[in-house]
């Protein structure tokens, strides 16, 4: 009985070791705080971070126009008309050259 | 004046006059001196965080004084956002499947004990490694020049489990995908694919990094190392092999990682080039570790410049070291050669006798005869692959 009890318990410990269960880090990318802040809330954060975001650097709005229509075009973010003339605004303002 | 002095020279100011219109590119120093992060992620020293969903991990210039780059410093980067966070090897297995004799479930555990284990130590590199050098700024994550590592990988040929498989007559093609996973349906997961005959014996299907389990982030389980070639098809987490008759278009082949098929490997932002390649073998760096410009030096004290070179592997055949600019080079010394496509060490002992601003120079050379361009002789391409400029790193001596 004891001999049957140490081995089910080698057992359920190597199964044990076969599992590996992760909590994946998660970091705040800060991005400022103004009225259009919720346009970037509602289509830039379902497939990555801000951190893409902040990534760029100081660009022109032409590149941020850019950035959106890929989002919208390759990765089918789907990005209203007026969504992307306001996220573009923001991204120029904030994160502009 | 020397031919390429002038060259630099013309290329400057060509790159002045035009500088206001959008067909002016040119090449700075790729990012340097980032913060690592206060946070670290699973099996992770704190590193440069450009991103946590998906992670993009990069590793600070100090690193790179070691041929092998230690499991928590090595870089971290993912396409997706849903990195599958539970995994249990009693039920992982790859599928290998399509134009074969007889489809696999390969488990881990069949991994280790049915087939021959191979080492092999590699560099690894992503193709936007230093990406943040290209001016105007090119599509992508713009990286500094730690999206790059050298690791002892163990695993078994992919040749191997191909063999298993058996292939026939209209096994041409491979399409690689890992278990993460995009936000939609819709939206292509990352899939790469390789031509068999291209495939060399050294390409291996991996389970450990330098003696351990791979890190969670850097495909644990099992990934794909293709020893030479930049690490986009390196893939993570391997969970499925399809081997196919034809050519499969996916987006990550066919519109990313590519760059143009010309002699320069380059093109304008307003033309960029009809045709294009992907990204394959990767072309020769070096990279100075010590010192940084962090980094406190006393006049009449001494030095030693340490640093790491690699190519696709022909082998390193010399590092220099230059102290004025890149007019006068001197040979510095090789650690030993790991294997042809590993990091190899450098190190460089000079006496620095006067105060001031000093900048080091490294530039590599390889048994090709293959050498770096000056950063600003890089030629832009608009996905900011490839940049392998001499590095440089600028002192202060008080
Ligand atoms: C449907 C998914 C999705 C949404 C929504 C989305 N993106 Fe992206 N974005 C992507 C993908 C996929 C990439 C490329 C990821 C990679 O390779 O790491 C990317 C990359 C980027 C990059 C890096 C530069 C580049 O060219 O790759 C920036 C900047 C960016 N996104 C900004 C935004 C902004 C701003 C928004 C909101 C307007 C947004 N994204 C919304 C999917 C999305």
């Amino acid at each position: 009985m004891k001999l049957l009890v140490i081995i089910l318990l080698m057992i359920v410990s190597l199964e044990a070791a076969a599992i590996k269960d992760v909590k994946m880090t998660s970091m705040t990318f800060v991005i400022p705080t103004e009225k259009d802040t919720i346009v970037i809330q509602r289509n830039c954060q379902w497939c990555h971070s801000y951190g893409y975001i902040l990534n760029q650097g100081k660009q022109s709005k032409e590149f941020w126009h850019k950035v959106v229509l890929k989002m919208r075009n390759t990765y089918k973010a789907p990005i209203s008309a007026r969504d992307e003339v306001l996220a573009t605004e923001y991204l120029y303002r904030h994160f502009g050259n | 004046m020397q031919r390429r002095e002038f060259f630099r020279v013309s290329l400057i100011a060509s790159t002045a006059l035009v500088s206001n219109s959008a067909t002016a590119s040119s090449v700075i120093k790729p990012r340097d001196n980032q913060q690592v992060s206060d946070i670290s992620f699973i099996e992770k020293r704190p590193l440069i965080t450009h991103s946590d969903r998906p992670p993009l991990l990069e590793t600070p210039r100090d690193a790179f004084v070691n041929a092998i780059t230690p499991n928590n410093e090595l870089f971290v980067r993912w396409h997706m956002p849903r990195i599958k966070t539970h995994i249990d090897l009693n039920s992982y297995h790859i599928y290998v499947h399509g134009e074969v004799k007889e489809r696999l479930y390969l488990s881990v555990d069949s991994l280790k004990n049915d087939f021959e284990a191979v080492s092999v130590t590699v560099a690894m590199q992503c193709g936007g490694n230093s990406r943040s050098a290209f001016v105007p700024t090119t599509s992508g994550i713009q990286w500094g020049s730690g999206a790059m590592g050298c690791s002892v990988y163990k695993g078994v040929r992919l040749k191997d489990v191909l063999a298993r498989a058996g292939l026939t007559e209209n096994s041409h093609y491979i399409t690689f995908n890992g278990s993460d996973e995009a936000v939609m349906k819709k939206i292509e997961s990352f899939k790469r694919e390789l031509k068999i005959d291209e495939l060399s014996d050294e390409t291996i299907i991996a389970y450990e990094q330098n003696g351990e389990d791979l890190p969670f982030l850097n495909g644990y389980p099992i990934r794909l190392i293709i020893p030479g070639f930049y690490a986009d098809s390196w893939v993570k987490a391997l969970v499925n092999i399809n081997v196919t008759k034809e050519y499969i278009p996916y987006y990550y082949m066919d519109t990313a990682y590519r760059v143009p098929d010309n002699e320069r490997e380059s093109e304008t932002p307003l033309k960029h080039a009809k045709n294009t390649k992907p990204l394959e073998l990767m072309n020769i760096k070096s990279f100075i570790g010590y010192p940084t410009s962090k980094s406190k030096i006393y006049a009449k004290s001494n030095l030693r410049v340490k640093g790491i070179a690699f190519d696709a592997g022909s082998g390193i055949k010399e590092v220099l070291i230059s102290l004025d600019g890149g007019k006068r080079w001197e040979s510095a010394t090789l650690g030993k050669e790991l294997s042809k496509y590993a990091f190899r060490e450098f190190s460089y002992g000079v006496k620095m006798m006067q105060k001031g601003r000093v900048s080091i120079m490294a530039k590599a050379i390889n048994n090709r005869g293959e050498s770096q361009p000056f950063a600003e002789e890089i030629a832009w391409n608009h996905g900011g692959y490839k940049y392998n400029g001499i590095d440089s790193v600028t002192i202060d001596i008080v």
